[in-house]
């Protein structure tokens, strides 16, 4: 299946960059911190996914198609969002071709933005983001700059793929996760990932907008949530609860 | 009295089994009918909930985001469904939420939860916080064990 997920560069794109991830998964974390980080830092679409294994859907934007899988950038970011869930199938091949492409662009980190649930969310005072790592290397950086580790426990969703891929080719990666709803849009997760984000990558992106607009956030989110709970249900995300059981 | 034991140790594991695959019959219901989540004839859209079952409540969380608190009725229609209600802080054109083919408002979250076991309606508790509704209700099969 992998041949036949093809990445089509729209625009040139640039070596030695960072590249993001952020795709529907709890609380929609990924996707709402990767949408504020396009509309801030202005990143334009340079790339998208072609495949026939994808849904038969397209987003129309001013009238005009595009893919569901997209790929925005400048010149030193690049970042992969998907506006819909990618079905359970696909997780695998897709996050294979994103990764065995940024290696192609000479990617120096790669970063997974997600979320964690949390019971009881609604009564946190303070959520907190943690950061898993490919290598060593990437955990000790991660350590340094401040950010908690998540050190043990179960991850299910594309940034399980892509740190077990990234761990395999030995290229740096993280994935960040802030405490989240599992099944509720999120925006207040989405903010305190990208105020983690600033520390292991030196990208600032504002939050207060993010706050600001929350409710409205959450509201417009509904229907993408919806349709990710059932992705989320198909890869047994719920195992995120479990207890542990790591044997060494 | 061992048999007995056993007999209703049996009969709770169908009860088990039976109330597993109602919420995985609801669940399907729900993916197999694929309607829209909003009513331009109501103005009304539909939350987002979660019912989760548990050995002595059954507690369901329901996203009310941009609601005005003091307009939002949880009622029980019937021994196994509620109806829930809030009114957005202020109606919303169809358009500002991308859906630029129809026109209309959307000025309240409306919806209608079937319980998937019986629960004791007039024991409900309900607390809002941070725009998510949460409501507690007791089985009614574990005052009957209490009982016994």
């Amino acid at each position: 299946m992998g041949e036949e997920i093809n990445i089509i560069e729209k625009a040139k794109i640039p070596s030695g960059a960072t590249m993001f991830f952020g795709f529907p998964d709890a609380g929609l974390v990924g996707v709402i911190a990767a949408s504020e980080m396009i509309e801030q830092l202005k990143l334009a679409e340079v790339a998208y996914m072609d495949s026939k294994f994808l849904p038969p859907v397209i987003v129309l934007h001013e009238g005009l198609p595009h893919s569901t899988i997209r790929i925005f950038g400048d010149e030193k970011i690049l970042l992969a969002i998907s506006d819909i869930p990618v079905p359970a199938d696909l997780l695998y091949p897709m996050m294979h071709t994103l990764i065995e492409w940024g290696t192609n662009k000479h990617v120096k980190l790669m970063i997974s933005l997600s979320g964690i649930p949390m019971q009881d969310r609604q009564d946190a005072k303070e959520l907190k983001a943690f950061a898993a790592a490919s290598t060593p290397e990437a955990l000790k950086m991660a350590e340094n700059k401040g950010v908690e580790i998540l050190t043990d426990g179960y991850m299910v969703g594309p940034q399980a793929i892509m740190l077990q891929q990234c761990s395999q080719k030995g290229i740096p990666a993280l994935a960040m996760l802030a405490q989240c709803y599992l099944n509720y849009p999120d925006p207040e997760a989405a903010a305190v990932v990208l105020q983690e984000l600033e520390k292991v990558s030196g990208i600032k992106v504002s939050i207060s907008k993010l706050l600001e607009k929350g409710e409205e956030i959450r509201l417009r989110a509904r229907d993408v949530m919806k349709r990710t709970q059932q992705e989320m249900t198909n890869v047994k995300k719920g195992q995120e609860y479990d207890i542990p059981m790591y044997v060494s | 009295m061992l048999a007995d034991k056993r007999k209703r140790s049996v009969i709770d594991i169908i009860n088990e089994h039976i109330e597993e695959f109602e919420q995985w019959l609801n669940q399907f219901e729900e993916t197999l009918t694929e309607k829209p989540s909003w009513s331009k004839k109501n103005s009304a859209i539909e939350p987002l909930k979660n019912i989760a079952v548990h050995p002595k409540e059954v507690t369901m969380t329901v996203d009310l985001p941009f609601t005005k608190e003091n307009t939002l009725q949880v009622k029980p229609l019937d021994e196994n469904t509620l109806e829930i209600s809030a009114s957005t802080k202020r109606k919303i054109r169809l358009n500002e939420l991308g859906i630029t083919h129809q026109e209309g408002e959307i000025q309240k979250f409306h919806c209608h939860a079937r319980l998937p076991v019986p629960v004791q309606m007039d024991k409900m508790e309900i607390r809002f916080k941070k725009g998510i509704l949460e409501i507690r209700l007791p089985r009614k099969h574990e005052t009957r064990r209490r009982k016994q």
